[in-house]
Parts: structure tokens; sequence; C-alpha cells
């Protein structure tokens, strides 16, 4: 158990002044079975009108939409959480696991994934379902290269594990179409890590009593040194940031996370 | 006994295409006006026999609105082991973020559109459920108003319920659930192949024609612009747009022709969509096969109307059966729609047959089989001769604190003598129905 | 319901103009006909520098035949029909189904038009079809501020028409006032100055033909 200041900043610049920018963004850590959110504060510049809402996965939003021009769009958030805690799973997220067991268009495997996960399968079969899991993780992790800009958000799992190389989103995807395989619920989750740099993304597997989190991108089982934002079937169900506005712009993100221990 | 009204098929169809009766249609990725061609030969269903489709089609309705409750709410079907949870999660149209969202007045299905055929022996069968955004009410309402123009001594002799009240019905859908404000009717735009009925509908039912540039969305309320800046409040949108364009935060972003932050408005309980986001789930050809299952199952009735007799070769006893009958089946993609995906076995080549059998072992969740019915042909005139033709009968039920079934429906023929599709975007024509009131 | 879009505003206003285009230029095209049937040939060229578009025909034939109803050609009376019918077939809501079927009658006529040899009948029947739209427009639409956009659009296409033909004053005159008369009563964005400069230059001796057609296209700003 550890307690963290986190510090998450996003921010869109734009080639032009744009307006009209309607936006969604999933930035708010949640209180859930693994962590609890002690304080959050968040700030948002132009905001516009904000309003608050959670979607159809428990993930909290935030949207808007700022009218006046502007070329610069930016996100802070700010708060302390308390991980690596073992409250119970709650019933509702216990009845929601089933959505999670199936491959969506960016999971479904094809010949190469199913190819790992008869490898992986063959070597699991006598372990533990955390052990298992352990498998999977670092049979993902060793069958790509860590390496940015070689694929996009629409890369699919499959691709990407054909091209070899990738980031936290593509091996999580891989790994989320091995649990699937077998129909282990395992959902898609975006985060932060301890220390500085971007967002990242694991995932978490349903073992039937809790939701366990594995990192396939540090080949480690999570424990408290991530802090989880939101969750969803793939990467599209957790997008930080959506949006769109009126302008002929080119917009360019970037995101800075800083996770301390108190 | 000759009806007059088919000696005046030119006076009508000089009227259809004075009103512009027409469809488009994208050829070669051009968009076309066509006119939608009409037979004056009406489907003529006596008073007794729709009073049977009518409690039919009440019933299945209800029963599918319950089941869109129940896949977005508890999903007691699921637990309960009436419908596999897989069928549910790998349908193209369940939509994980309408879980747990409950629509004004719990309606999913305000406007359906079920497609019955009839067989030589005279029984209906379900082929098909519409409940996303079911189209061609428009037709046969202008048809009976033009064919009531040419020739008023036919509608004096026969009996004839008025079906031009669709708009009445159709209003009262729309006013049902409006939570507050205009109501709309929201179109993609005049190059969507039913722009005319889109236009149509708002002209008779007074509601607002509208594309989504001109809603907008301010602190969880969806809002018109008229020209001077002024917003009005909306509180129910027939949208004529599918899901995955109806708001580009949540479905697919990029979606040029939805409003952004109109599901968030909708989940909020601001405003009503008809028809209800995620009921592609209930429409899936898959789940079509437990329509009977779920009338047992949420209404403790026995169904009246039947499906067409369907195997779910993801069974394995149905494969079994799909294997040995296969020449006498017709196969159905699950994810296709408007006639498209659809194969008679008996028409493949050996060839064919070999690699369908293949694809159908390797994804047998993505095909159902169905037997082929007989269908009672209907006469249409084709160059001053009466030929038989399949039809099908798209029936409308509208729900309110029930479900409505309108007095009609669109026949639709297949003009090719040798087919059974009907779809107006392969060819097909239309014919009124006439439900007889005595 | 008395809630109109910027896009339809725009819309019920073009629908005016090229109807009214479509109907003052068959009309005029019909004098030009009759002088080419046996007096001058040549008179096409004139017509066409006369309304300022370019003359691209290469002979009598070839003009009646594309002014009239060449789809490709985007000045024929046809190109600018469609253009009125493609305004017409979105404002359903705002005008009704009745009007529309007088703008889908001409395109039907206008197609017929384009295989007879006495193309005059087939846009006489273009011409009816364009007053009863008229017609049915003040007869049938309720909504007075829809009334008075659409009459405006028409109102200044034919001052810019007149414009380009440099009519006597009397013509001119008169269309100015009708302008001023009808866009006061709409809920249109317009530039008073242009419309006063309008008047001015209507009542002086030697008209300036083409700053009235400037001014007349420039009038609405929205």
């Amino acid at each position: 158990m550890k307690t963290l200041r986190f510090h998450y900043h996003m921010e869109l610049s734009f080639s032009e002044p744009v307006h009209s920018h309607v936006y969604t963004l999933k930035c708010l850590p949640v209180t859930g079975a693994a962590q609890r959110i002690e304080t959050c504060a968040y700030q948002i510049s132009p905001a516009g009108r904000v309003r608050e809402g959670r979607d159809s996965f428990g993930n909290r939003m935030l949207y808007g939409t700022v009218e006046e021009e502007h070329s610069l769009f930016t996100v802070d958030v700010n708060g302390t959480a308390v991980t690596d805690i073992t409250a119970p799973c709650e019933e509702q997220e216990r009845a929601d696991c089933s959505v999670y067991r199936y491959q969506t268009s960016l999971t479904r495997p094809g010949e190469r994934i199913r190819a790992l996960f008869a490898d992986c399968r063959g070597r699991a079969a006598d372990l533990s379902f955390r052990d298992k899991m352990r498998v999977y993780t670092e049979a993902v992790h060793e069958s790509l290269r860590y390496e940015k800009g070689v694929t996009d958000i629409n890369t699919a799992a499959e691709d990407a594990l054909a091209l070899g190389r990738g980031v936290c989103q593509d091996y999580s995807h891989i790994l989320l179409s091995l649990c699937r395989e077998e129909r282990t619920p395992a959902r898609y989750v975006v985060g932060m890590l301890m220390g500085e740099g971007e967002s990242h993304a694991w995932v978490e597997v349903y073992d039937g009593g809790r939701w366990l989190g594995f990192d396939p991108t540090n080949n480690v089982a999570v424990e408290d040194g991530h802090i989880k934002i939101s969750h969803g079937r793939d990467y599209r169900d957790c997008s930080i940031n959506r949006g769109v506005f009126t302008g002929q712009a080119r917009q360019r993100q970037s995101i800075l996370v800083e996770v301390t221990e108190t | 006994m000759e009806i007059e009204l088919t000696r005046r098929a030119e006076t009508v169809n000089e009227l259809l295409a004075r009103y512009g009766v027409k469809f488009g249609i994208y050829k070669n990725n051009e968009f076309k006006e066509q006119l939608f061609p009409f037979d004056t030969i009406p489907r003529i269903i006596k008073k007794e026999e729709f009073a049977y489709l009518e409690k039919g089609l009440k019933q299945r309705v209800m029963a599918l609105n319950c089941f869109i409750r129940d896949i977005y709410g508890d999903r007691k079907i699921i637990s309960d082991k009436v419908v596999p949870e897989e069928f549910v999660y790998i349908s193209s149209g369940y939509l994980a973020p309408c879980a747990g969202v409950v629509p004004p007045k719990g309606i999913y299905t305000h406007i359906a559109g079920i497609d019955l055929v009839q067989g030589k022996d005279g029984s209906w069968y379900v082929l098909e459920d519409n409940l996303r955004v079911p189209s061609g009410a428009s037709y046969p309402m202008i048809a009976r108003e033009i064919c009531r123009k040419s020739s008023p001594d036919t509608f004096e002799t026969y009996h004839v319920e008025d079906n031009r009240d669709y708009a009445k019905l159709l209003r009262w859908t729309m006013d049902y659930v409006n939570t507050g404000g205009h109501t709309v009717i929201l179109t993609p735009g005049r190059y969507n192949a039913a722009y005319f009925e889109h236009s149509y509908f708002a002209e008779k039912t007074g509601a607002h024609l509208a594309t989504g540039k001109e809603l907008t969305v301010e602190d969880d309320y969806l809002y018109f612009v008229d020209y001077s800046g002024r917003r009005e409040k909306v509180g129910a949108v027939y949208r004529r747009i599918s899901d995955e364009y109806l708001d580009p935060m949540t479905f697919n972003e990029e979606s040029v022709i939805g409003i952004p932050h109109i599901y968030d408005v909708y989940r909020k309980g601001h405003v009503a969509l008809l028809n209800a986001p995620g009921n592609g789930v209930a429409d899936d050809k898959g789940i079509y096969y437990f329509v009977p299952k779920m009338i047992r199952y949420y209404l403790g009735e026995e169904p009246i109307l039947q499906n067409a007799p369907t195997y779910l070769p993801y069974y394995e006893e149905d494969m079994r059966y799909v294997l040995e009958h296969f020449d006498d089946l017709v196969l159905k993609d699950v994810a296709e729609a408007g006639g498209y995906g659809v194969v008679f076995a008996d028409r493949m080549t050996a060839q064919q047959k070999e690699d369908f059998i293949a694809l159908l072992k390797r994804e047998p969740r993505r095909f159902i089989a169905q037997e082929v019915i007989d269908f009672k042909d209907i006469d249409i005139v084709e160059n001053a001769r009466r030929v038989p033709r399949k039809a099908d009968l798209r029936a409308f039920v509208l729900m309110v604190d029930e479900p409505l079934v309108w007095k009609s429906g669109l026949t639709r023929f297949s003009r090719d003598p040798d087919s059974f599709i009907v779809n107006s975007s392969q060819g097909g024509g239309f014919k009124d129905t006439w439900v007889l009131s005595q | 319901m008395g809630i109109i879009s910027v896009e339809n505003m725009d819309r019920l206003f073009w629908l005016g103009r090229y109807s009214e285009r479509v109907y003052t230029s068959a009309r005029l095209f019909a004098d030009s006909f009759d002088r080419m049937i046996d007096m001058d040939m040549d008179d096409y060229a004139v017509f066409c520098s006369r309304l300022d578009i370019p003359n691209i025909y290469s002979s009598r034939e070839d003009f009646c035949a594309r002014y009239i109803a060449d789809e490709d050609d985007p000045n024929s009376i046809y190109s600018n029909l469609m253009r009125a019918y493609d305004n017409a077939i979105v404002l359903r809501n705002e005008i009704g189904s009745e009007p529309i079927t007088y703008i889908q009658l001409s395109v039907y006529d206008m197609k017929r038009s384009k295989v007879m040899r006495a193309p005059l009948v087939g846009l006489q029947k273009v011409e009816d079809n364009i007053l009863a739209f008229w017609g049915i427009v003040d007869d049938m639409i309720e909504s007075e501020n829809i009334r008075n956009i659409i009459k405006t659009g028409k109102r200044i296409e034919r001052l810019d028409l007149y414009g380009r033909l440099q009519m006597n004053r009397e013509s001119i005159v008169r269309e100015v006032h009708r302008l001023a008369g009808r866009i006061a009563r709409t809920n249109l964005h317009y530039d008073e100055q242009n419309l006063k400069e309008l008047k001015k230059l209507a009542e002086e001796e030697q008209i300036d033909y083409d700053r009235i057609v400037t001014l007349a296209d420039t009038l609405r700003r929205d």
C-alpha cells in the first residue's frame, strides 16, 4: 500500500486557432477495488462550460464546448491516491464482467495471435490463474519490441504482433486478445505510473472474484505503483480525449504525468 | 372482380412522379434519385386476418422491447440461460455505451418494421424484425392519397382502413416520450436513400426536419438554433441516422452527420431518441432465432406469429441438420442487411458450396440457415399482363403506452420472376396494403 | 413552427432566385429564338453577351440544344432549374409538398422540351409551372416571413437580370421599389446603404447598370 501524489497534464496545441471545440475527457481516476482516490482536482483551460458524467464502464467524464477561438487547450489534474488496497469487488462490477470476455475489432485474433495463444496455453496448462497470467504477460512482453511511432490508435493487436513493435496500447491489446481467446474477462486500463512520463496502458483480468492488473509492457503484475484512470473493452472506450472542432488546424497532443510517493 | 384502380395505373404513376415519390441510390459512387415503381394491384388483408396479425405483432414488439431493456439492464435472459451471452456481446448491434441507460418511459422500439411473408398455405411468417431505422411507411401513405384521387370509385366500393393516419400515430409516438421541447426529425441530408420519407414525415407530422449541424448541445440539453441565433429546446428526436453516426463523442469518432454530446443529453434523460440507440442487438439475424423464446420468457405467452424455420449452426445439432439439408436452405450472413449476404444453397456451384461449408464451419456464429418458404405469390401488372411475383409485407408497429399497429404496411415485390429479394435498393417495387374495415 | 435554420433561410432565398432565373431567362430565350428562326441566326451571341454568360456555342442549333437543356452547361436553363430543385427538395418542411410539385413538373417538362423540334412549346410549360409555383407560394405558405424571403430572392434576381439586360428605366425603377418593399418585410440582414444607393441610381438620368447589378448581388449580408 502506497500513498501517491499525482499530477496529470495534457495539452492540445493547434497550428491555427480553432473554435466550437467540443470535447469529452476521461482523465479522472476513480476509487475502485484496488485504489482509493483521496483528493482530486482538475483545471481545464479554456474550459467553456464543463459538465460531469459517467460512461457505461463507470469512468468519470468531463465534457463541454469551448466556443471562443483558441490555439491551446490544457487539462491539469492533481490529487492523491492510495494504491494496492484490497477492497472486495463490488457486486455490480462482477455482474458487468461478461462484456469483457469477447474480442473487439482491435483485439480480434488472426493467425499470429492464435499461434501465440496456443503456445502460451500449452506452457501454462498446470499453473494457477495468477501464474498463468504471468506467463501470458511475459509472452506478450517478449513478442514486441517497444518502439514509438510505428503503430497508431487504430492498429489492431494482430497487426502490431505481425510488426513485432509497438507501444503500451499494442502490448495491452495483444494480452487482451489472448485472455479473451479463452473467455477470461479482460479489460483495457489507462492510468499513470510512478515517476515521470506519459500516460500508460495495461490490462486487468478477472479471476472469478477480483480484477488483477498485469502490465505487459513492463512485464510486471500491477501492485502499488500504478494509478488507474479508466477501463473499457479496448483503447477506444478509454481514449483520454475525444474532440471535434471547427478550423483548418492540425493538432498535437502531449501528456505529462508525474507520480511521487508522499 | 377487377378493381377499377388497376385501370388507372397511368394516372397514378403520373401523380407519383409529380409528388416526387423517390428513393436515392448510389451507383458507381454517384447519387441518383429513382422513382419507386408502384403496382396498383393492392395487397388485400381481410379484417379478421389483420386482427390476428395485429395481435401477433403487438406481442412480438412487446417482447423485443423487454429484451432490449433487459440486455442493457439486468440481463436476466442471459443469466437464466435462455439466450447465450455470446450472441449478445458479439452482435454488432450491441452497444456497450447503452448499458445502464434507460430511455424515457423505458421505450426502445418506438417504430418497428416487422417483415412478414405469407406461405402458399396462407400462414404468415416473420422474416426479420427491423428495430433500428426501418423505413418505408411514407410510400403506401402517399400512394393511398394518390390512388384515392385517381380512382374514387374504388374506395367507394371497397371498405379500406384509411392509412393516412400514420402521421398522427407517429406524432403521438414522438410526443409520448418527448421530455419537453420541440420535436425534430434528424436526417443525414438529402443524399440519403430515404430523404423523401424524412421530409414527408416532417411535413405531415409538423415536426422540424434538421440535419446534425442545425442542432447543438449546451449544458446537457439539446437545442435547435435558428438563423437569428435563438435557441429552442428539443425534447424528442426521431433520428434517421444510424447509431454509430449519432454522436462522434461516444460512437464513431469520424462521424460528421451526428451531434456531439447528444448521447450525454440522452443519458441524462433530457431528450428522447427514437428509436433508442442500441436496438440493433434485437434485430440481429442471430438474435431473431430467439424471439419466440423471448415471448415465452418475458410475457409467459405462446408466440402468435411464427418465425420462418431457422437453424443456428452455432448449436451442433443445428449444424448437423444444416449440413444434411444444405441444398434446401437459404443462408444469411448475420452482419448484412438490405437483401445482401443472402444465398440460396441450391443455386451454388459445387465449388461455391464447398467453400461456403468451409466458411460455415470456421465461423458458425456468423450465419443462420432457414427453410425456403414457399411464398404465396402476388400478382403485378407487367406489360399489360398480370404476372405472379414474390412479395413481403413490412408491418409498422409504433409504441406508446402500448404497441399500435398501423392498419396498412409496405408491400414490396421483386420485379424479377426468379428472385426472392424485394428490397428497393435491388430494384424491387411496392404496392399499397389494404386492410379491409368490414 | 416558426424556427428556420441559417441553412434553410439561405435555401429559401436561392429557391426564389433560381426559379426567377429560369422563368425570366426562358422568356428572354423565347424572344431571341424567334429572331433566330429567320431574322438573325447569330442572335445568340448578343444574347450571351447581354446575359454575361460565355458564348461557348458553335451555332444556332448548338445554342438552342445546349442552352435549354444541357445538364453539363452550368449556364443552361436546365442547370438553373436543377439548382431551384435542389433547394426546393430540402424545403418540404418550410414550404410544403404542393409547391414542390410545380418545380418537379418543370423538371419533367424541361426534359421533354429537350427532344422537341419546337422548344418554346416545352419551355412554355416550364414557365406555366413556375407561375403556378409563385401562385401557390402566395396561396399556401402560411408564414409571411418564408414567403417574403423567397420573394426577396426573386426580386433580387429579376433586378440583376434586368440590369444586365439594360432594360428601360421604368422597369428598373419598378423592380427597385418592389425589392425595397419586400426585403424590409423579411428577417434577412441587408445593407441599408446599398439599398439607398440603388434607389438613388434608379432615379438618375443616365442609369449605371453595372453598379445596379453589383449592388443587387451584394445587398444581402448573411
